[in-house]
């Protein structure tokens, strides 16, 4: 069972960080909010949402894992207007995710979670690196570097005391670094990993209204990056596998 | 079992070179599968997906493959097809690919048997605007989840050509082997099944369950087959035959029970819907439940029969039918009854089966068949048999059984062309000239278990407007391309007329047509019905002694 009332750009970012990733998740529900955590089809990049209870204008649910069409769910919540209420609810053994807002009324079928593929268990990683800075920065990072390659290294670079991104195409590269200065914190700690532009111009959709994202990286290790949502009350964490350097 | 258990099973056969080697090593494994595995492990070492007659498919074409296996492996399309290019194989490609991989991943869950079924069935099943998204992503699942070598022969498999040289009859033998049931019953309840897996399950459970198999309506049976052969051989072999013309058309089973009317093609693709007036005919003329056996034939306003190829574009029809139907129309010629109100009648001989079917169809859509024993009686039909426009004569023996997608003298045909070759087509070459912009010759391939082996190109016999036809045909089957010369996906079958077979060191057969010619593409023939590189041989040595092939 699941009845709840939420402001619609709240849950609209939850899960358009979700739809970056996966077309269907298993949003768990209970009492203590929801939960879900995916991977994508290639097994390269994760994505793991916490919305707590008080993320929520009103939250009753009991315990039940729903099967969710994540990109229909995405198209739905993408029509409700700003500052608009959503009211999610599913009855009791119930089939469908009803969608309340103005005068609309969508009903979801939900998924066999059978069908939908397993929970991932999160990978153990240490990743000593780590760097928290503006979610827009970043984005904006990774969108000049697509300009000219389809991978870029994330790295620190301890003696300059910087936070560095480089791409590099067939002709064109480019290089940004912040300094200590220009992040809200840094560790001085070497690390460099190359990765996907692909998987990382999804998830920076999702990151760019955030405040603040903190970023967890190694050398030729996956990177991690962490933010908050609903105003501190939820929490969204990427997982990226890294690529593998040609020689 | 394991997805990986299969592919190691398929590298071992890979191997092999002796079918009777194969057949043992298949046998070893089937008692060790449980039910929901023996039918899956039957149709994947055949290379098949689906059962025959399923009307299941995968709709995956050989460039949405290669996106999904350089996308799990980080790499470019582009690098997998300069690897298809160069091995000449998508399965070794993509092994290849994804053995040099530059995304990492979080892990990869090994894939059982039966889950790679499933996510082919998903795949086959994703429908509407999004079924490509649906599709791709399911392929970079199974992609994402597989080893390298598992990946070559999933991506075989998706393009329906495993490479491992396992035909029907070494699974059917090896079926019979593993649960210890003779050989025939294993035969006689495919030819019913029509899927070996089905089969391998009765199998299980004893001999009993395969020998009380029977054809049932709506479930297609392979149809059965002629071979060449001479009015003088059969009637000094067996004395008396019965005559039927040969027609120029399309064969169709058609089923029906109570009011309800399904047609399929020699294929066994349905193709009721594309077939409105044949459907009603025969609905109309015959009575109780049947399945009958026939050729659908296109006729012109004078009432003489059109070419075949005009039979064959309302095949392919989907949409416009009624249209179609106004400007050709088309009529069946049914000369077999293979079940009649809840009774197969596969066993019973011809002439039982003949008069069974004389009492259940109007005279209007029956094949006139006469039973004669002088040389001189079946030459006055093969006359007028081709001054009325068909193709020549059948030649069938009045105490034959009917037995599915079997080929013997049984059933002989006897047509006054010179000889031809059904071949696989695997191949083209761009045309310079007047043929720039389509493809100006073709590769074709007979077929030696489950192999396809080049046999020389044709280049000739086909018009400027075929040429457009055929590129058409084959535009989406291109896999490689290599300078002026492409690799196709092998789907379609050419006939191909030939002056003579000669020994040549210059293709994998061993074999090369001098002059060939284009007869016609068979849409009605899937690449599994090609000629047989050991019939090629025969062809070849009776050349020297030929006693006269034509009706002699």
């Amino acid at each position: 069972m699941l009845r709840a009332t939420i402001d619609a750009d709240v849950f609209r970012e939850a899960v358009d960080a979700v739809a970056a990733l996966v077309s269907e998740c298993r949003l768990h529900i209970d009492g203590g909010g929801m939960r879900t955590r995916a991977v994508d089809t290639a097994n390269v990049a994760m994505v793991s949402l916490e919305l707590a209870p008080d993320a929520f204008e009103v939250f009753e649910a009991s315990e039940r894992a729903l099967g969710i069409d994540v990109t229909k769910l995405k198209n739905i919540v993408g029509t409700v207007n700003r500052g608009e209420k959503l009211m999610l609810s599913v009855p009791e053994g119930g089939q469908r995710l009803n969608l309340a807002f103005q005068s609309y009324q969508y009903s979801l079928t939900l998924l066999d979670p059978n069908t939908i593929r397993k929970d991932p268990n999160a990978p153990a990683l240490e990743l000593p690196g780590r760097v928290v800075l503006e979610g827009a920065r970043l984005t904006n990072a990774i969108k000049a570097a697509s300009v000219v390659s389809d991978k870029i290294a994330l790295g620190i670079d301890p003696e300059a005391r910087a936070f560095f991104m480089e791409a590099e195409g067939d002709t064109d590269n480019i290089r940004f670094a912040l300094g200590s200065d220009e992040v809200e914190s840094l560790s001085d700690v070497r690390a460099r990993s190359l990765f996907s532009l692909d998987y990382l111009k999804d998830m920076a959709k999702a990151m760019s209204r955030a405040s603040t994202v903190e970023i967890g990286i190694g050398i030729d290790h996956p990177v991690r990056f962490t933010f908050e949502i609903a105003n501190g009350k939820g929490r969204v964490v990427y997982l990226l596998a890294p690529r593998i350097e040609a020689d | 079992m394991e997805f990986a258990g299969f592919a190691e099973v398929c590298e071992r056969l890979e191997a092999l070179a002796g079918r009777l080697e194969m057949r043992d090593l298949i046998a070893s494994m089937l008692p060790g599968l449980d039910d929901g595995e023996l039918s899956v492990f039957i149709r994947f070492v055949q290379g098949r997906v689906f059962s025959d007659w399923s009307p299941m498919k995968l709709g995956i074409g050989p460039n949405l493959l290669y996106e999904a296996a350089a996308y799990v492996a980080g790499r470019r399309k582009s690098d997998v097809v300069r690897l298809v290019n160069e091995t000449g194989d998508a399965g070794l490609a993509i092994e290849h690919v994804l053995e040099r991989r530059q995304q990492s991943s979080f892990f990869s869950e090994p894939l059982s048997l039966a889950e790679v079924n499933a996510l082919l069935t998903r795949i086959a099943e994703a429908a509407g605007p999004q079924s490509q998204q649906v599709k791709i992503r399911l392929l970079r699942q199974g992609f994402g989840s597989m080893t390298p070598r598992e990946a070559r022969y999933f991506a075989r498999l998706v393009l329906a050509q495993l490479r491992i040289g396992i035909g029907e009859g070494t699974v059917r033998d090896a079926i019979a082997i593993a649960f210890e049931v003779d050989a025939g019953s294993v035969e006689h309840a495919q030819q019913a099944l029509n899927d070996l897996g089905e089969v391998a399950l009765l199998a299980r459970s004893g001999a009993g369950a395969l020998d009380r198999v029977s054809i049932v309506p709506f479930r297609p049976v392979r149809m059965m087959l002629a071979q060449q052969g001479t009015i003088a051989e059969q009637l000094a072999d067996y004395g008396r035959v019965a005559v039927e013309y040969k027609y120029d058309g399309s064969r169709i089973q058609f089923h029906r029970v109570g009011r309800v009317c399904r047609i399929w093609s020699r294929r066994l693709e349905e193709v009721t819907g594309a077939l409105p007036e044949v459907v009603e005919s025969l609905d109309a003329a015959a009575r109780g439940d049947v399945i009958l056996d026939g050729e659908v034939v296109a006729v012109g306003p004078d009432g003489r029969p059109l070419p075949f190829q005009a039979v064959l574009r309302r095949f392919r029809r989907k949409h416009g039918v009624a249209a179609a139907r106004d400007a050709v129309a088309l009529v069946p010629r049914v000369f077999d009854c293979l079940y009649a109100d809840g009774e197969s009648l596969l066993d019973r001989p011809l002439v039982e089966r003949r008069s069974r079917l004389e009492g259940l169809l109007d005279d209007d859509y029956l094949a006139p068949q006469e039973v004669l024993e002088s040389e001189d009686g079946i030459r006055a039909v093969y006359a007028r048999a081709l001054g009325e426009g068909h193709e020549g004569v059948m030649l069938k023996l009045p105490d034959s059984p009917y037995t599915p997608g079997a080929r013997g003298r049984a059933w002989v045909k006897i047509k006054p062309e010179a000889e031809t070759l059904d071949l696989a087509v695997i191949g083209a070459e761009w045309g310079e000239g007047r043929r720039g912009g389509h493809f100006g010759s073709y590769l074709l391939a007979v077929q030696d278990g489950g192999r396809l082996l080049p046999v020389g190109k044709v280049a000739t016999g086909i018009t400027d407007e075929q040429l457009g036809e055929l590129h058409d045909l084959f535009r989406d089957l291109v896999v490689a391309e290599s300078g002026n010369a492409v690799t196709l996906e092998p789907q379609v079958v050419f006939e191909v007329g030939y002056a003579e077979i000669q020994e040549s060191p210059n293709y994998a057969s061993g074999y090369a047509l001098r002059f060939p010619r284009f007869v016609r593409a068979r849409d009605d023939k899937g690449i599994d019905e090609v000629e047989p590189l050991a019939s090629l041989e025969t062809r070849y040595r009776r050349q020297g002694s030929r006693d006269g092939g034509g009706p002699g």
